[in-house]
């Protein structure tokens, strides 16, 4: 496997994501960082040092490594499996099975797995248990390999999760490599999209890499709906929103139509969203009615302004059958709609600043990690 | 080393060799005769085949020589003793084998045969005993090669082989014999089992890498955990 | 009367359990004669095959050969060769049964130790363990199974070949044996052989307690399902 002129700068804290077409060289590149590959050329600095100047295996047990199978130890228990860098710095195991303990709640899974032994965990927990134990000696840098690639989409989307919520908790260095774009999209801080020949196509993170592909590889690459999938990085905050055409269940029809609005947000008494109703509806019921006499079409789902990406507002909006997302606060409560035209509006400005981006993007310089 | 003595005692050695051949083929072919009804049962009823596989485990234990011996009262110091002793040992190597062999013919190629209409007899005789050739040339390898081997202790009950060429150089001080003998089971036992490895892949036309590297892992294990 | 009657029948004479060369004394010497071969050829065929199962290769062609044709070489070809050189002394049974015993222990060490999981491997080296490491806390342990199958193989095998070296002075259960056979008395030859067999089913017996206590917890499963 050839790896051709790599220059990756890996920011302490940050998760850089390798991603790439089979035989692209990602994972050799990982490997070259434990020195389980050894590069014929260049240098790879860990925290400014040369690892070649170190010894491999101490050098691994700074390290942490999850790969795709897990290679846990088939006869040693979950808790001893966990524990195995710390024994073998000198930990006593006492000390070291207790860490293990610490770490099998940390990354999720019941303590009372620290007895059994790998063979009787599912795959999701056998892959807990092998980032536990990469996590054991508190190593400032993770390596992983394809960590979620053998679980099925289930599976994979909660450990993706839990690798979030960890990193969100113990913010380390990693380093992963996968094949899926969306898992990269999903987990990195940074995305390094590799050309099937070892070279680096884009380094960017991941919103930048929907908005603006480097080339037509990348955009190739990255997938159909990465307009739409980019709108996840943007938040709504900024999104404008109309509250006239919402109105409490006791208020009558004709103050509806009197607003002068398509349609009306009808809400319960806690400004909860009950359903949209259109004012065609409307103009031929009697005026006096309540609104909440009214049949109403279901609201779809609402956004949550300022937590939910614009993405879930354009889809809200495409669900609803005014053509406008109910906008919620945290507890449900009805904030504001948005149309179409509000929502392209945002997307508008969140462009402007990409496209400035596009043009002064470089790969930078020299390698780190 | 009396170079000498070989041409001098030709003959000799021509018969020991034979006999010493025939004690160590003959038990092996009869093994896998005998192998074979039984591995299939084996196969095919799950059940039958751990209390089988105890059976043979403790027969393999027990030394050539007292074998022999056990069936001295019956058989006399003839061939016939030597024959049915290897034959057994044979069985224990050989057996396994079949079993293993048989199982290891994956299960879509089974079905595929039932789905085309095959009756049982002839699936097995068509498709799962060509499959499981390989496995069972190993047992019959490993069975053919110790028992070349293992005939030469019969010498000490008095049934000819290349024994006794072990035998009389140690009466008679004389190395030479004994390097001839040593040299020549060897030899028989190599080139039998080269015989095999040769008709093994005469009968597997189909396997795509005859190497001995390609060999799947449980013929190699069967074969050394034998 | 048939082996069993000679054998029952010389084995429940009381004289045999005293006195120079009694039962129990062979018994015990047998196991010591046994044992001390087996040892030796542990100790050096256990970490020989790690070590070349660990770093594969080249190795595996050396190893495959050597399994496939170790049960070639007859015992008592050997056994009388050294003999004539050194007489009956401690070397001339010690030398054959340990090199007779160690291509067992080698190639099921050797197919254990390169056999585990490449992924178990690449986490090993991984995690920041050296090689040596990798060796004895992971790699060997994991083989154990086999190992232990190997050491048994070895152990039969001894069993039976010190049996046969009471040709060449040998003390042991074989001595029974032998001197019945020159004296044409068969009691003691089947007392003695059946007293053989005896022996190596418990050694038997022995290694499959072994095997169960040595094999790590979290394999035992896995085992019994292979």
């Amino acid at each position: 496997m050839a790896v051709d002129a790599l220059n990756l700068e890996v920011p302490e804290g940050k998760t850089v994501v390798l991603v790439g077409p089979s035989g692209c060289g990602k994972t050799t590149t990982l490997r070259m960082i434990n020195r389980l590959v050894e590069p014929t050329q260049g240098l790879i600095l860990l925290d400014g040092t040369d690892v070649k100047s170190r010894n491999p295996a101490h050098l691994r047990r700074g390290i942490g490594y999850v790969i795709q199978q897990t290679g846990l130890f088939p006869h040693r228990t979950v808790e001893d499996n966990i524990a195995t860098v710390p024994v073998l710095t000198g930990w006593p195991r006492k000390k070291a099975r207790e860490r293990a303990r610490e770490l099998l709640a940390l990354v999720g899974l019941e303590p009372e797995l620290a007895k059994r032994y790998p063979h009787q965990l599912s795959g999701g927990q056998q892959q807990r248990v092998g980032v536990a134990r990469a996590l054991a000696a508190d190593p400032p840098v993770l390596l992983m390999d394809e960590p979620f690639s053998a679980v099925d989409p289930v599976v994979r989307a909660a450990l993706q999760d839990q690798l979030l919520s960890l990193q969100a908790e113990l913010r380390k260095t990693i380093v992963l490599v996968t094949h899926d774009i969306e898992e990269a999209i999903k987990v990195g801080d940074i995305v390094a999209l590799f050309r099937p020949h070892g070279t680096l196509a884009q380094v960017a993170p991941p919103e930048q890499l929907l908005a603006a592909p480097a080339d037509d590889y990348v955009a190739g690459f990255v997938g159909f709906d990465r307009g739409i999938r980019r709108l996840s990085f943007v938040p709504t905050e900024g999104l404008v929103l109309d509250a006239s055409p919402i109105l409490p269940a006791d208020a009558t029809v004709a103050k509806a139509l009197a607003v002068g609005q398509p349609w009306i947000c009808v809400t319960d008494a806690d400004r909860r969203p009950r359903g949209w109703v259109a004012a065609a509806t409307l103009a031929e019921t009697p005026g006096d009615t309540p609104l909440g006499q009214v049949a109403t079409e279901p609201v779809g789902h609402a956004f949550t302004v300022g937590t939910d990406s614009l993405r879930a507002a354009l889809d809200a909006a495409v669900l609803s059958p005014a053509g406008q997302a109910v906008g919620v606060d945290g507890d449900g409560r009805v904030r504001g709609v948005a149309t179409f035209d509000q929502i392209r509006a945002a997307i508008q400005a969140a462009d402007a600043p990409a496209a400035d981006l596009r043009l002064d993007q470089r790969i930078p310089e020299g390698p780190r990690s | 080393m009396m170079w000498s003595w070989i041409p001098g005692n030709w003959s000799l050695i021509w018969h020991l060799t034979w006999e010493n051949a025939k004690l160590g083929v003959l038990p092996a072919l009869y093994g896998l005769v005998l192998s074979l009804p039984l591995g299939v049962i084996a196969a095919r009823w799950r059940w039958f085949y751990p209390p089988v596989l105890t059976v043979i485990t403790i027969l393999y234990a027990v030394p050539s020589l007292a074998l022999f011996i056990a069936l001295i009262p019956a058989f006399g110091l003839t061939d016939t003793t030597v024959i049915i002793a290897l034959t057994v040992f044979s069985l224990c190597v050989i057996l396994p084998n079949v079993v293993a062999g048989l199982r290891a013919v994956p299960a879509p190629v089974r079905q595929a045969a039932t789905a085309m209409g095959y009756g049982p007899l002839r699936r097995l005789v068509t498709v799962e005993l060509p499959l499981a050739i390989p496995l069972i040339i190993a047992g019959l390898r490993v069975g053919v090669v110790s028992g070349i081997s293992l005939a030469s202790v019969g010498q000490l009950i008095g049934v000819s082989s290349l024994g006794y060429l072990f035998i009389d150089g140690l009466q008679r001080s004389f190395p030479t014999e004994i390097y001839v003998g040593l040299v020549l089971v060897i030899v028989l036992a190599l080139v039998c089992d080269l015989i095999l490895v040769a008709v093994g892949r005469v009968l597997t036309p189909w396997a795509a890498d005859p190497r001995e590297r390609r060999t799947s892992r449980a013929a190699r294990l069967v074969k050394v955990a034998g | 009367m048939s082996f069993f009657n000679w054998a029952w029948d010389w084995v429940t004479t009381d004289a045999n359990w005293h006195g120079q060369g009694s039962i129990p004394q062979q018994i015990l010497a047998h196991l010591g004669y046994s044992a001390l071969p087996l040892l030796i050829a542990a100790v050096i065929a256990i970490p020989a095959g790690a070590a070349l199962g660990h770093r594969g290769g080249k190795a595996a062609v050396v190893v495959s050969n050597i399994a496939n044709s170790w049960r070639s070489i007859p015992t008592l070809g050997l056994l009388t060769l050294l003999a004539v050189f050194l007489g009956f002394s401690p070397l001339t049974w010690l030398l054959p049964l340990v090199i007779l015993a160690i291509p067992p222990i080698l190639a099921n060490t050797y197919e254990g130790v390169a056999g585990v999981d490449p992924a178990v491997r690449d986490a090993a080296t991984g995690v920041g363990m050296t090689s040596w490491q990798q060796v004895i806390r992971v790699e060997v342990p994991i083989a154990m199974p086999l190992i232990l199958v190997g050491l048994r193989t070895s152990a039969i095998f001894v069993v039976a070949t010190a049996t046969i070296a009471a040709y060449v002075g040998l003390g042991g259960l074989g001595r029974f044996i032998i001197d019945g056979l020159d004296s044409s008395q068969y009691g003691p030859v089947a007392g003695g052989a059946l007293l053989v067999v005896i022996l190596a089913v418990i050694v038997l017996a022995l290694f499959a307690g072994l095997t169960w206590l040595l094999t790590p917890a979290g394999l035992r499963k896995q085992a019994k399902a292979e």
